[in-house]
Formats: C-alpha cells, structure tokens, sequence
C-alpha cells in the first residue's frame, strides 16, 4: 500500500502482464480487509524517543525511529513487517504501543512521524499495554514449540523471550477439543491456524505483492481467520499457485513449509507436528500430484457488497468512485 | 405516497407513528381518510415516544386533542365529532391549547411528552416529514450557505461535539475535522451515518423518519460549505420507513434546491459494529467484509475512496442546522451553544426494541439539564439500583445527577451514544458485566488483540468469578489496555460496562466469587 516499487515481484510478471491486466486483478481480488488510509509521514520530521533526537524521512512511521536505536523500554512490535514491501502496517497486535507526549499511547507500527513528537518507550502505560497485548496474543495460541515446524525461527517466540514471558497471564490455548484441524491438503505448505495471530502479513503478500488473489481474511470476532477467496475449505482447493511468499512472510508456525514441517523439531519419539493436534485435513491430498490451478477463478460467490443500493438519484454530482487526487 | 403538508390546516387530523407500530398506524389513517370529507388528514412521524403510539390528533381553532394508542374503531367517530365544529375530548390523553397553524408539536403538560425540551424533536409527529411546505418557514438553510469560511467559524465557534458512536468526531469538535476535511485534497464526501443496530439507541432513527429534511438539510450545507460532491445516507437495513423517508427527502431537496450535490440512499447490515464510523465507510464502498480502519489520518481527511469525508450522524447534522440556522446571532450565550443532546430511555427489560410497547421513549435534554429528567419520561416504579448510559457499552451509575454533556458524561465514565436505561434491584451487575462482554466477543469485527482477545479474556475473567476467583486487578488491567489500544471504539467502549460495574458495585463481585448473588439473579 504504500510504495508501488515492483522489486519484489519475480521477473516473468512483467513480462507476462501488462499493468492493465495487473489492475483488472486487483480489482477482483477480495481480500477482505480494510483499505487503510496511508500512515506515513507526509514530510521530514524530527522526533525525540527517549530523550534522544532523530530525523526521519518523509513516508515514516514512528516505528521506524524506534528501530535506530535502542530503547528504553523493549517493544516487540510484532505483527509489524518491512513496509517497504507493500505489507502492513496491519497495526493488529498492538505490542508496538509507546506513550507520547501529544497523543498519548499509540501504535508506533502505523502512527505517522509528526515533526516536534516526544515520544516514551518505557512509560508504565505504554509498557502495560505492550505486555498484555502480547499474553493476550499466546492466550490464543497453541504454545507447543517443542513440535513446531518454526521452532528456533518464530517471531512469537523470540518477541516472548525477549520480553521476558514466563508464564502468561491469560495461560496458552490448550484445548484439544477447539482446535482447529492442519490443512495438510497441499503438497508444498502446510496450515496451522491454531497457530496464526492474524498479522495479515499472507493475505498482503498473495494479493499486493504476488496479486494471486488467493488468500483472504474471513469471519469476525473469535471466528475470524484465514480463508480461501474461492470460498473452498482448504489449500488444495484453492487457486494457490505455490509461489510460498505466504510462507515467507508468516511470523509463527502457522504457515510452514511441507519440507521442513518436523525439521526443527526436538525429536521426541512418537511426537510430531501434526499429532500434537491429532486433527488433520486434507490428509488425502498427500502425495498426490499438485496440478496449478487458475489464478483467479471467474466467479465468488461470497463476495457480494454487504450494502444495498436504496435509492440512487442522478443528481448532477459526481460518482463517489473517484480518485482523490485528481 | 406522503401525504401534501398539513401545517396550519384547520381542522386536521394528524396520525403519528414509527418505526415499530407503523403498521397500525397505517390502518388508523386509511380509516381517517376514509371518514374525513373536509378534515385535512395526514400522516406524521413518531413524536419520539412509542408507547403512545400510534397516536392520532385532532386540531381545531388553535387546540389539539391527543388520542393515545387510539384503537381503529374509535378514529370514525373522532373525525365526526371534528367535523360537527366541536374537539372530541371522550377517552382523550390530553388537550392542549397552541398557536393556530404552529409548526411545532404542541406539549402536553404531562407524561413523556412533556419531559426535558423539544428543539430539534419540535416538528417530530406534527410535521409532515418530507413535506418542504411543513418545513420551519425561514427554508431550508443549505440554500443560505454562501462563504465556507463563515459556515466553518459558527460551527466551530458553537463548540459543536459530534453525537454519538456512528459519529467520525464522537465528543470532539466537529470544525476541526471540517477544517481538515477542506484542507486534504480531493472532492469531499458526507456520510450520514444512521446505521445503529443496537435497538436501545433509537434517536437516529426517530430523526431520519419524522424530520429527515433536517437531517438532509444540515448535511446539504455541511456539504456547501466543503464543496462536497456526494451526500450518502447509510442506514441500517432493518430501518425501511427510515431509508424510504431519507429517499423521500432526498428527492425532495433535489426539487428544491436544483442541488449539485448527489444524494445516495444506501442501506448496511444490522450488525453493531457496522455502525463504527470506518466500518460504515467500508460497507459504502462495497466490501463483502467489514473491518475497522486505521487512524490517524481520520476519515476527514482519507475516508471513502480516500476522499476527504465527514462521517456525522443525524443528531449531529440537525444541530449543524440548528447553528447555521441561527446564523448572525452570534451572541448565542456561552455553554448552551454546545446544543441539546437526545437520549433513549428505557427500562431494563423492555428494550427488546421488537415489541412496540417496550421501544425506548426519546427525550431531549438541554446542555444544563441533568439526566435525571429523562426519568420521568417512562414508567419505572420503584428504587433506581442503577443505570446503564450510553447503550449496549455504557456505563453503569448509581446517580442520574450528571448534566447531558459529553464531558460531563465522560468524567462520569459513561458513555455518550444517547442511552439511559433504568435498573431496578433485581438486576445482577456481575450478569451484566458478563453479558455486555459476550456481545463484545461475538460482535467485534475481529481485527485487533486488544478488542478481539480482550474481549474473550474478560469474559473467562468474569466466569471466573462465578467459580470462585474474582481477580480485581488483573480485570482493571486488561480494561485499561482494551481501552487505549484498540483501533476503534468498539474496543474501547467495550471496557467501560465491566469497569464501571466494579466501580460502583464492587461488592457484588466479592460476594459472587463467595458463591452469593445479592440480586438473587444467578444461580
Ligand atoms: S503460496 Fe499460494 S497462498 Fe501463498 S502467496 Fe503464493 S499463491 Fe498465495
Ligand atoms: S498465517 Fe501467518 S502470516 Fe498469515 S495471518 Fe496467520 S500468522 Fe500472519
Ligand atoms: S476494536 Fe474491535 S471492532 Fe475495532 S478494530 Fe479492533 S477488533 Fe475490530
Ligand atoms: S506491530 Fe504495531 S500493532 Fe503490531
């Protein structure tokens, strides 16, 4: 969302696709998310974070001073991702959390550097937020490192040891009955949305950087989770095209690749990634051959505006689709 | 089709009703019509008190008789007695003397309509509600906006906070984000935001069907005074006499004023959350999902299709009006330019919103009137244990003595949405606590830790004391983080039911967690 550099994307997309057919794509794609206004910094700023002061580029967030120097307090800052490459900020976690003097708490991740800010790393309420936010975060999570594919290379789990999480507060999701099943149905990536925190990162990197169109975000409250824009239940059925950006990107154990499932692992004999849940689906699938599927299929069915057109007067106004700085 | 006008029509009948008991509205005025031969008949909006509806009045030389929850049979005979020259006074709930042809609902000196003040309610179930002849006779004010600059500086001079949570400038300056709204590029758009799916707050509602001209109009000369390209009235798609009243009306002020503004009628999903200001702006631009959006920059500034965008409910568009329309005399007095505010008032109970006799009764109370007015505008005998303002997220209190202002209403750590409900003895705060936060865990829209896990771990938190375990601090803390770190309000407000319930009734959480619920309620 914020720069349009293509760098990231593989060299045969440029020569494939014209940027008409790239934005025909991307209108079809569904992701399910909101379109956030742009956080970033309009101009230069200098800003003081922890009583030292650093000037910061146009197209800043306050994260980014953060991360030149070392603070006073430790801010995991965990759902955040290079913004440069056209991912977050999803602002979700909310362990970015730093006091200022202007605007109180706020999420350093998608807050913009204003010239003259003040900012605190190590407020108490600040400090509080960023510990709760972050044991609310495992409360929900399937804390079995021990036989997890990401083990030793998991954002959660190095953000949690370096804030010095022991036990938190609201414990770990530990209830076998309400786990979701691994989808295990694709040959080259495996699911496992007991472990997701829902940072975005996937569905951004499927749809504005790879523009595949194939993940989403869907249902709300404790029922949200990452879907399939086709609507189907699981990785095999979906448009994927295995390019693994997703996987990539993703900060936990959620998404892993097929290879390296049980590689980084403590063997315990008997003990596996997937029986630490003892649900599966999609167990058919293995082994079979993986054939591409379209990247887009023609037609959603879930998609559908939740709005309702009342009454539409011609009026002598303009369409309210219409860019803002034309 | 709406009837013509029916202001100073003499004699008249008149036939309000809303939202819930429509329908039987609409069987007493097919039968007025039908008895009438020189009686002007007309159907009004509700007068912002349900339970007297329908309600039928009869106007002759300068007096009305109210016939509260007339029965059809009885509407015959009342039409006769009018049009033999004499004011049928037999089973009548009240009779008041007014100026002939006034454009204001006259007052009974009882009962619910008498309570607190009408200003912005004045034409609610007297005028016809999208007739432009029944509309206050000095016409419609967006016709009058000439200078921004001068239309920015009243509001902003007349310290106008936004009403309530479907409002982008919620208890903030509105000016201010008018101010930036003008300044970022692009064709501003307004947003009227009357999607409020929580059935206690009905004031929005009760607006858009009586006096949608107002709402319209107010937002016509925000629109004027930004140089917008596009009003879109966002309603809640179970509100079908409000969106059909807003079309009218829109329709209407389209023939008026040769406007170049659009106006869109559009209708969202009955969900709570779709009523959050950036969720509204998501469903208008089309998305099959709706999630709260990030801010800063607010929508004033990127809002729909990253046009700069006033996100205002219809409370408070009618009191842009009521300012503008005040114009010069801008020696309005010090802290009654902050406006009235609207509140719906309910026993708890009866706010199922579905039954009509049990819809909230609206009240208007002025900027130095406390609360406790609004009391007397519903039946509710017996000790007031508490009350819950600000809707499904307020904020309980012992005490109705806190004046009807948004900072009033914040010190007091209740919430602002326009809601008093009453709360007899038998009602258990720890069940409400716990009920309020499974709302928040089921309705949230899922994007943020603090709202979307929060939520869930306040409401283990407050099983837990069921079982025992009533861990005081741990809850505070977490409503402290739910409340400053959540994107939007959903999150933020969600905290203040819970937080305000162990403010005021400590005790009752000790005694739960020793297996006893005082209000007898919990087994
Ligand atoms: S691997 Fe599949 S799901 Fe992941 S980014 Fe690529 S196309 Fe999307
Ligand atoms: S699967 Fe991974 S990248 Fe995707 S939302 Fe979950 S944690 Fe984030
Ligand atoms: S506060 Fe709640 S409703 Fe608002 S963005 Fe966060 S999860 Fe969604
Ligand atoms: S890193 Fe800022 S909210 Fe997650």
């Amino acid at each position: 969302m914020s720069s349009k550099s293509n760098t990231s994307d593989p060299i045969w997309e440029h020569t494939e696709e014209s940027e008409e057919q790239r934005s025909r794509l991307e209108e079809m794609i569904a992701p399910g998310t909101a379109s956030d206004p742009n956080v970033e910094s309009e101009e230069n700023a200098t800003v003081t974070i922890d009583g030292r002061s650093i000037t910061l580029e146009a197209g800043a967030t306050l994260l980014d001073g953060l991360e030149q120097m070392n603070t006073e307090g430790y801010v995991p800052a965990l759902c955040s991702y290079d913004h440069e490459e056209k991912i977050g900020p999803r602002s979700e976690c909310r362990t970015c959390m730093v006091e200022t003097d202007e605007h109180g708490v706020v999420p350093s991740c998608s807050f913009p550097a204003e010239e003259g800010m003040t900012v605190h790393t190590d407020a108490d309420a600040a400090a509080e937020a960023r510990d709760v936010n972050l044991d609310l975060l495992l409360g929900n999570h399937n804390l079995r490192c021990t036989t997890c594919g990401k083990n030793g290379r998991c954002e959660l789990q190095n953000v949690s040891i370096e804030n010095g999480v022991e036990e938190p507060r609201y414990g770990v999701f530990d209830d076998r009955e309400e786990y979701e099943p691994i989808d295990d149905s694709s040959a080259f990536i495996q699911i496992d949305r007991n472990k997701c925190i829902l940072c975005n990162r996937c569905v951004e990197a499927c749809n504005d950087v790879q523009v595949a169109g194939v993940l989403r975000m869907e249902g709300s409250g404790s029922d949200t989770r990452i879907g399939f824009q086709n609507t189907e239940e699981t990785m095999m059925e979906s448009t994927c095209v295995s390019c693994g950006h997703c996987v990539t990107v993703c900060p936990t154990g959620a998404l892993v690749e097929q290879g390296l499932v049980d590689s980084s692992t403590i063997p315990l004999p008997g003990f596996t990634h997937k029986n630490s849940i003892g649900k599966i689906a999609g167990e058919d699938y293995t082994g079979q051959a993986r054939t591409m599927t379209p990247m887009i299929q023609d037609q959603y069915t879930e998609n559908e505006p939740v709005v309702e057109v009342v009454n539409r007067r011609a009026g002598t106004g303009t369409d309210t689709h219409q860019e803002a700085d034309d | 089709m709406a009837d013509d006008d029916i202001l100073g029509a003499d004699p008249a009948i008149r036939v309000s009703s809303g939202g819930p008991n429509r329908s039987g509205g609409r069987e007493l005025l097919s039968a007025a019509h039908e008895a009438a031969s020189e009686t002007a008949v007309a159907e009004v909006g509700s007068t912002g008190v349900p339970a007297l509806e329908p309600l039928v009045l009869a106007t002759a030389d300068g007096e009305s008789a109210f016939f509260s929850r007339c029965p059809p049979e009885r509407v015959g005979s009342i039409v006769e007695t009018l049009e033999a020259g004499e004011l049928p006074t037999e089973g009548v709930m009240a009779v008041v003397k007014h100026e002939p042809g006034t454009s204001r609902l006259p007052r009974p000196a009882n009962g619910p309509l008498s309570v607190g003040t009408r200003t912005v309610l004045g034409t609610c179930g007297w005028a016809v509600p999208t007739s432009p002849e029944d509309y206050p006779a000095d016409g419609f004010i967006a016709s009058e906006i000439g200078d921004s600059n001068e239309a920015i500086a009243q509001v902003a001079e007349a310290k106008l906070r936004g009403r309530g949570r479907g409002d982008a400038a919620a208890d903030v300056p509105i000016a201010d984000r008018w101010e930036l709204a003008r300044e970022a590029a692009g064709e501003a758009a307004i947003v009227i935001n009357a999607n409020e799916a929580d059935r206690r707050a009905t004031t929005d509602r009760v607006l858009l069907e009586s006096a949608p001209l107002a709402v319209l109009d107010g937002a016509l000369a925000a629109g004027r005074a930004l140089d917008a390209t596009n009003i879109l009235v966002y309603c809640n798609e179970a509100d079908e006499l409000a969106q059909e009243r807003a079309a009218e009306a829109a329709a209407v002020l389209e023939d008026e004023l040769e406007e170049g503004i659009s106006i869109e009628v559009l209708a969202g999903p009955d969900e709570y959350k779709a009523g959050e200001a950036t969720m509204a702006i998501e469903a208008l631009e089309g998305n099959h999902r709706l999630e709260a959006r990030l801010r800063p920059p607010y929508p004033s500034e990127e809002g729909l299709h990253g046009r700069p965008t006033l996100v205002h409910t219809p409370r408070t568009l009618v009191q842009v009006g009521e300012i503008l329309a005040d114009g010069d005399s801008s020696s309005s007095e010090g802290s009654s330019a902050t406006g009235t505010r609207l509140f719906s008032v309910a026993s708890e109970g009866d706010v199922s919103g579905d039954d009509e006799t049990s819809a909230p009764t609206t009240v208007e109370l002025a900027a130095e009137e406390d609360l406790a007015t609004a009391r007397e505008a519903i039946e509710f005998d017996g000790h007031l244990k508490a009350a819950c303002v600000g809707g499904v997220f307020g904020g309980l209190t012992r005490t109705l003595d806190v004046p009807a202002r948004a900072n009033a209403l914040r010190a007091a750590g209740l919430g602002t949405n326009g809601v008093i409900e009453l709360f007899g003895e038998e009602e258990c705060m720890v069940a409400f606590a716990g009920n309020r936060a499974v709302f928040g865990e089921e309705e949230n829209c899922g994007r943020c830790v603090p709202c979307r896990e929060g939520t869930q771990q306040l409401t283990n938190l407050l099983r837990e004391v069921y079982h025992g375990e009533y861990e005081s601090e741990g809850i505070r803390e977490l409503l402290r983080v739910m409340d400053t770190t959540s994107i939007c309000s959903f999150g933020r407000d969600a905290s203040r039911p819970t937080r305000t319930a162990i403010e005021a009734f400590e005790t009752e959480f000790r005694a739960h967690a020793n297996g006893r619920c005082p209000a007898g309620v919990c087994k």
